[in-house]
């Protein structure tokens, strides 16, 4: 309780912290928007949406959300590293992993807030910038709608978003076919990766090689389970693959890149398929083994 | 109640230890200093201590290990210089408040933020309590980290260097605090650098040379062999000055061109002096000179551990006494000596054990100001009996501070292998070894002795006591009136100059003085008749 008290205290104590997270959320919005503002006009699919909300940019290996929760976790544990408050308190093992645990349960709630509140920011902010064009599938036709939220909106009496009050508009952007699923793991990627900072850091002793390290991850690991996905015979998911920020490992472990054919290999596995769960959860699981193990070997943070 | 014992810490196989075998206690009610030179192994004795750095020994905090300790911030306060190098440490992180760091602190100790504010007031940080931590001054923050290691209010502090680039004013402010922390019954342990600071602050201090004990005394025994009062004078005629002092019993050193530095005699009793002998005077001041700690002797380029020798400092007693073991040193640890790698004659065993109770061997001699030469003792009694003795008493002093230390210690091994392939024996004599050694430094030494004849010339032989260290003056001793050159064989070529002096010194006395005088004069006025004034000030400025 004691190192759950002073995790909060030192985070909500620190500037730099709500530095880190007004600008996450600014920074996201902005970029939303100008996704936004630059879409196609017709009718907006709900994949198309999801990234819009979600803020993703190709080419960078996390979305912005997660990239911040990354920086507060490497933040976070960096700090213990670079100003011991006790530094002589740490010596023992059992106290450092209490710390480190400290660490993991409050960055991963505030991660999990800050990817909640950038898509709710998101949301204003891509229906405020849609081009008059674009029509949200998923607001115009109740067969657009996810299977969840069309049972709500019926249970309700509605027979559609469109019965909605024209405030409530930008809710038809989460709201689509496979969306809330997506968006459920977007929320889940940007805890992972406020972890993955923490735990980076503490094996690096450094929150700049702690996030360099986390923005190395994504690809590598994208990479490593799509070719042993691959050379189990097993295709890649559609579903994880329109969730993931950054395909270019996917992309090139199936030979995409050079042209191949996406529906020869992209099959209808499930997201709960053991063998994809089993490669994402490995490298997580090494990754923290190596942290307390790194732990052991240590005398300081 | 801190238990220490046998810390030690190798941090390359080969090198030598920064910390061997490092064994005392910290007793409550008191405080203790461990005091050492920059690199000594201070820091890393404390670090040892909490074990954030691994190595050998145990310490135990009121019969437990730190890291065995249920609440260590509730008994044992740490205070380690922060991020940042000596005066730019930080207490914390530059954009946190003090109050806020000190509650962050105070959450993780357990103990509610009301005993944060009362450590704040009680460091006089209250008023800045919500400024950031960017904005404090060095000796702010290393308050603050005191009141960080307060927090859980432990009954014993560990701090390192914790007055180290301090303005006086916080200095003053740790000291008194850190006094009364032990006076009401805490255990206090603190590392400094200077001597005396340690002895305005700790009750024992804990000497340490890198990274062996070689001293652990109450501060009073600390003041008497460690630091001894002289009197700075300055004026045109020092020289005459010198003379009536030294007359009057009193140590008199050379300090700089134009003064003095007198040791055992009352600065009234020098005023008085030069009034009755219408001397000038500019300048006449108390000050406090730091003696040199007694030193450990480190094998330099063996890297074999454990081999460990304490050369003791140099009383009558022990010299009284002279052992071959530091006289083969050099031989020892010269690479170029033919019997350094193979036979080893010289590895005798390692012997921290008898080493460390002469160690703090300073404890022994009497007090620096009692008037008294410790040289001319031996060296009058035994003039040729005992060559070693002699070759080894030099070495001893090398290690001073003050100017005529600038004869290093490595010259003595370099002048042994000038003349060790004369010798051409594979396992030479210690004897021989002494006389080579000896001559070695004589003509190293010959224009020295000539200078440091002046200051202490008039000084009667007849006074050698027994036992008082008078380090300043025996350097200056020692070359004046060497008896080595009756040691040396006839075969080798004496300076004119020494085979002058190479007298008996008995009959020395009182011709010295004069003969010095006169050739000093008549050097440097080129008349023998000479006033005296003049002729001092010329002398000064000749340096």
């Amino acid at each position: 309780m004691r190192v759950l008290a002073y995790e909060l205290r030192r985070l909500c104590g620190l500037r730099s912290t709500w530095l880190l997270l007004a600008a996450v959320l600014i920074g996201d919005a902005a970029v939303a928007a100008v996704l936004a503002s630059q879409t196609p006009g017709g009718q907006l699919a709900a994949p198309a949406g999801v990234r819009l909300l979600t803020a993703t940019v190709p080419l960078i290996p996390l979305p912005f959300a997660a990239l911040g929760a990354g920086v507060l976790g490497a933040l976070s544990y960096g700090h213990e590293v670079r100003h011991p408050g006790l530094p002589a308190s740490l010596v023992s093992y059992p106290r450092r992993v209490r710390l480190l645990l400290a660490k993991l349960l409050v960055v991963g709630p505030v991660a999990a807030l800050l990817a909640l509140a950038t898509l709710l920011l998101d949301t204003v902010a891509v229906h405020l910038a849609l081009p008059g064009g674009v029509t949200v599938a998923a607001w115009a036709e109740p067969a657009a709608l996810s299977a969840r939220v069309s049972e709500v909106v019926s249970g309700a009496g509605l027979s559609g978003l469109s019965d909605l009050p024209g405030f409530l508009a930008p809710l038809a952007l989460p709201a689509g076919h496979g969306a809330p699923a997506a968006l459920l793991a977007f929320v889940l990627l940007t805890v992972v990766a406020a972890w993955t900072g923490v735990l980076t850091a503490s094996l690096t002793r450094s929150a700049a090689v702690g996030v360099l390290l986390l923005c190395a991850l994504p690809p590598l690991l994208e990479s490593g389970v799509a070719l042993l996905l691959r050379r189990t015979g097993r295709p890649w998911p559609v579903r994880a693959a329109e969730l993931l920020p950054f395909q270019s490992g996917i992309e090139w472990a199936y030979g995409w890149v050079y042209g191949g054919a996406h529906e020869a290999v992209v099959g209808s596995v499930s997201l709960t398929d053991p063998a994809l769960l089993a490669a994402v959860a490995a490298p997580a699981a090494v990754l923290l083994l190596a942290a307390l193990l790194v732990q052991a070997r240590r005398r300081t943070p | 109640m801190i238990q220490i014992t046998g810390l030690t810490k190798v941090y390359r196989k080969g090198a030598p230890p920064a910390v061997l075998d490092l064994t005392f206690d910290a007793r409550p009610g008191a405080v203790t200093a461990l005091l050492g030179a920059e690199g000594a192994g201070k820091s890393t004795a404390l670090r040892l201590m909490l074990e954030l750095e691994r190595g050998q020994g145990v310490t135990l905090f009121d019969g437990r290990p730190y890291r065995r300790l249920r609440r260590p911030e509730r008994e044992v306060g740490v205070l380690l210089p922060g991020p940042g190098e000596g005066v730019a440490a930080v207490a914390g992180h530059p954009g946190r408040k003090a109050q806020g760091h000190l509650r962050m602190l105070a959450a993780a100790v357990g103990v509610p933020a009301r005993r944060a504010d009362e450590l704040l007031e009680q460091t006089r940080l209250a008023t800045v309590a919500g400024q950031r931590l960017r904005t404090f001054s060095p000796g702010m923050h290393r308050r603050l980290a005191l009141a960080a290691a307060l927090l859980g209010d432990p009954g014993t502090l560990l701090l390192d260097a914790p007055t180290e680039g301090l303005s006086p004013r916080n200095v003053e402010w740790f000291h008194s605090f850190l006094r009364s922390f032990g006076v009401a019954g805490g255990t206090v342990l603190v590392t400094t650098r200077t001597p005396q600071e340690a002895s305005q602050l700790a009750d024992r201090v804990v000497t340490l040379d890198r990274g062996r004990l070689v001293a652990d005394q109450p501060v009073a025994e600390f003041r008497r062999t460690r630091l001894s009062p002289e009197v700075a004078v300055r004026g045109p005629q020092m020289a005459r000055l010198a003379d009536l002092l030294v007359s009057q019993g009193a140590e008199v050193r050379r300090d700089g061109s134009v003064g003095l530095a007198v040791a055992g005699i009352d600065r009234t009793e020098i005023g008085e002096l030069a009034y009755r002998h219408g001397i000038l005077l500019h300048e006449l001041a108390d000050r406090v000179v730091e003696q040199p700690a007694p030193r450990v002797v480190l094998p330099v380029a063996s890297g074999r551990s454990g081999h460990l020798r304490v050369r003791p400092v140099p009383d009558a007693e022990a010299s009284a006494e002279p052992s071959p073991e530091p006289v083969v040193d050099p031989v020892a640890l010269d690479p170029v000596a033919p019997d350094s790698g193979a036979s080893e004659p010289a590895t005798d065993e390692p012997a921290p054990g008898p080493a460390l109770p002469s160690a703090v061997g300073p404890a022994e001699p009497a007090e620096p100001a009692e008037p008294a030469e410790p040289v001319t003792g031996p060296a009058a009694d035994a003039p040729g009996s005992d060559p070693d003795r002699v070759a080894t008493t030099p070495q001893r002093r090398v290690p001073r501070p003050q100017d005529d230390a600038s004869l290093p210690t490595r010259a003595l091994p370099v002048a042994v292998v000038a003349a060790l392939p004369a010798l051409g024996t594979p396992a030479p004599r210690p004897a021989e070894h002494d006389d080579r050694t000896e001559r070695a430094q004589l003509t190293q030494r010959t224009e020295r002795a000539d200078r440091t004849r002046r200051t202490a010339r008039a000084e009667p032989v007849e006074r050698s006591g027994i036992g008082a260290p008078a380090p300043t003056v025996a350097v200056d001793r020692l070359f004046r009136d060497d008896p080595v050159p009756a040691d040396v064989p006839a075969d080798h070529p004496v300076p004119a100059g020494e085979a002058a002096r190479a007298k008996p010194p008995g009959r020395r006395v009182n011709a010295d003085l004069l003969t010095d005088d006169t050739v000093r004069l008549r050097r440097l006025t080129s008349g023998a008749t000479a006033a005296p004034a003049p002729a001092t000030t010329d002398d000064h400025r000749s340096e």
